[in-house]
């Protein structure tokens, strides 16, 4: 929900704060994002996905002079992928949590399909072990919280019957105010079919080549025995490894070896100093001093190796999970932004530039140009 | 009641408070705010009955049908329908999976909710016009897709007046609507073969007068969707006399030209495939020959520059290469 992100954080009784609280709400609520591209104004382009053919751009709605994002999908440019749009974009639709994005509103504009979300200022989580600072990992205090957030959002999908299927550090935004939201719905899929809250689920996810190293070794498996929600907590797993080390596990192995790995219950680790062992020579096997003397506590250690578990049963659930010892020592005074300085939210960093926009402009342009000049005799 | 434990009311007290909740959310009273909390708790309560939860099993078949008949007795899903709207966010998706749960019940080969539903048709034609309401549209549109399912619903819905409005629903400006609608046009023009073709002979001026829109709206997704659907249904060969009927209008055939010149590869491609049938009719009447002799040469040379990057795909490439063939020996008809 955006309401919270527009609260200035000065001390007022707690009687106006609530007040103001459900005031604000309501005054957020009631800005409506039209379904018309003329009420916004692109600034600059946040990111590209899917070979391109998607792009993420800063907006400003001009009515409501709020920033937001427009995620546009070239519909023409994508072909057996189109229909993913469609199912990601209602099924979003259809989710309302603090800590899974929302879309405002989603139109056609030419070939092109926009959907309007509020801006998630920091990026990705992948965006974030991009930059420089972070390329070993996040510090701990900064996964847990996301870890909370990703938890909250997971176990409401869970409960309504739908399994996420793509958990990674790149479907996790982070916000201004530092929620973190899931998002990349296109592979989820529904744990009721026929009319029945199924217990097994046997369909391989679409279009997913980007993602099996992600994935729990049930699903990649594809056997007889199928997998349920479950899968999503091994996703979870993973990307707490890519959270703390910067990468994901299996990263750069062939996917035939990755497959092996997980299916004989190789479960990644978190890499700090209890985990790297040096050789004869007290080298790091090619690991950085920064990880080799780190400690991450036993706690991480112990969720994480929860969550890899190779046997699904023998995992938690994500509402299990959230009420973990770990995750319930309070963690009050913690702010994400904080934790997550030099990298700053992007609201601060993004000038107007006008460069990309044009580029893209142009390539808008030429894929619009007419080709064929015949004209048919009638 | 040992059947169901001590705190488990009986089908009959849920389907009765949760009617009296909607009841009183419809009237809109100063309890409207305990209403909707009556009325969430007690749709989840059936909907756990229903689908069970994590930590217990569905309902046996015994309690499942009491259930069925108490919402049958107490016209509930009507009115659950009717009051969507007022209905909060979760709930209105409970709502749904109440309803598609209870709808796919079965005795035997009997499906007795469907038999009830063609007693009340209001419920069909309520849910159909979700579609204008932009906070229920995409839960109406999950439960009318489950009615599509059933011919003896399916027909309902086609043979109503309301079924054009979905000409209007598949173009409206906000897209997940828009594409959720179009989703349940299709299945009720394609689910059932024997009833959808009886249904466009039957009504061919009016839907394909209708359809004609759908093909030159300004809305790229729209025009793609409608033309690979008509693609789809010309080619279905219980559609024949349909599609004999489609390939004998000169006007069809201009646009489908004008389409595979289009600036979306996308739409060309979808076009070439409505195309073809024309060419490979053996019988074409005459003013549908005589424009495309009148375009002979052009056609050839615009159908051998089209799409010549699709090479990995064989049949669209024999398709092409066969088309070419035909229109290079066209030859005016004997009496012209």
């Amino acid at each position: 929900m955006p309401t919270r992100e527009d609260i200035p954080s000065v001390e007022v009784p707690k009687e106006i704060r609530l007040f103001r609280t459900s005031l604000i709400a309501t005054v957020t609520m009631m800005v409506s994002y039209e379904t018309n591209i003329d009420h916004y104004s692109t600034i600059s382009i946040l990111s590209q996905c899917w070979d391109g053919f998607v792009n993420v751009l800063l907006a400003k709605h001009t009515p409501s002079a709020k920033l937001v994002a427009i995620k546009r999908y070239n519909m023409d440019k994508l072909k057996e992928d189109s229909y993913l749009v469609e199912h990601e974009i209602i099924l979003t639709r259809q989710l309302q949590h603090p800590n899974i994005i929302k879309y405002f509103s989603s139109f056609v504009n030419g070939p092109e399909v926009c959907v309007i979300s509020p801006l998630m200022a920091f990026g990705s989580c992948k965006d974030l072990l991009d930059t420089h600072h972070f390329s070993q990992g996040l510090p701990e205090n900064a996964i847990t919280l996301i870890l909370k957030d990703v938890l909250e959002g997971l176990d409401y999908i869970h409960r309504k019957g739908i399994i996420h299927r793509a958990i990674r550090a790149s479907h996790i935004l982070i916000s201004r105010k530092g929620n973190a939201c899931l998002s990349g719905l296109r592979y989820a899929c529904p744990i009721i079919e026929q009319g029945k809250w199924q217990k097994q689920i046997h369909t391989f996810p679409i279009n997913v080549s980007k993602n099996l190293n992600w994935l729990s070794p049930e699903v990649l498996e594809q056997n007889l025995l199928g997998y349920n929600e479950k899968s999503d907590i091994y996703s979870v797993g993973v990307v707490l490894c890519e959270l703390a080390n910067g990468s994901e596990p299996f990263a750069g192995m062939a996917t035939t070896l990755m497959l092996v790995e997980k299916v004989r219950g190789a479960a990644p680790q978190l890499l700090d100093c209890s985990t790297i062992s040096r050789n004869e020579n007290n080298e790091l096997n090619g690991f950085s001093h920064n990880q080799a003397n780190r400690r991450f506590s036993e706690g991480l250690h112990q969720l994480t190796a929860l969550c890899l578990q190779r046997e699904p049963l023998c995992r938690p659930t994500a509402a299990q999970l959230c009420n973990h010892s770990y995750l319930k020592v309070s963690r009050r005074g913690l702010y994400l932004p904080d934790l997550l300085k030099p990298v700053l939210p992007l609201s601060d960093r993004v000038a107007h530039n006008t460069d990309d926009l044009a580029n893209l402009d142009t390539i808008h342009k030429m894929s619009n140009l007419d080709l064929f000049t015949c004209e048919w005799d009638f | 009641m040992p059947l169901f434990g001590k705190s488990q009311k009986s089908p009959a007290d849920v389907v009765k408070a949760l009617k009296e909740a909607v009841n009183s959310l419809e009237k809109g009273d100063k309890k409207a705010e305990k209403a909707q909390e009556d009325v969430s708790k007690n749709l989840v309560l059936i909907k756990n009955m229903l689908y069970g939860t994590s930590d217990a099993e569905p309902q046996t078949d015994i309690i499942v049908a009491q259930l069925a008949q108490e919402l049958y007795n107490s016209n509930l899903l009507l009115l659950l329908i009717q009051n969507l709207n007022r209905i909060d966010f979760e709930g209105k998706k409970d709502v749904a999976q109440v309803f598609n749960n209870i709808l796919r019940r079965q005795i035997g080969t009997r499906s007795p909710t469907v038999e009830y539903i063609c007693t009340k048709p209001e419920i069909l034609f309520t849910l159909m016009t979700g579609y204008e309401h932009q906070e229920i549209a995409l839960n109406c549109g999950t439960m009318l897709r489950e009615c599509a399912r059933y011919e003896a619903l399916a027909k309902i819905m086609l043979y109503s007046d309301d079924f054009y409005n979905f000409f209007k629903y598949v173009e409206v400006s906000t897209f997940d609507i828009a594409s959720d609608a179009f989703s349940t046009f299709k299945e009720l023009l394609t689910r059932h073969k024997i009833l959808c073709a009886d249904f466009l002979e039957m009504n061919y001026d009016k839907v394909f007068n209708h359809y004609q829109r759908l093909l030159n709206s300004e809305n790229y997704v729209t025009r793609r969707q409608s033309l690979k659907l008509l693609g789809e249904l010309l080619l279905d060969r219980h559609n024949f006399t349909v599609m004999t009927r489609y390939i004998s209008n000169p006007d069809n055939l201009k646009l489908m030209m004008n389409m595979l010149k289009e600036r979306s590869r996308n739409i060309q491609f979808e076009a070439f495939h409505v195309f073809k049938v024309f060419v490979a009719n053996p019988n074409k009447p005459k003013p549908i020959l005589d424009i495309l002799l009148r375009n002979q040469d052009k056609l050839v040379e615009f159908l051998m520059k089209f799409h010549t990057d699709r090479a990995e795909d064989e049949q669209f490439n024999d398709e092409k290469a066969y088309l070419i063939r035909q229109i290079r020996e066209l030859r005016p008809s004997a009496d012209h």
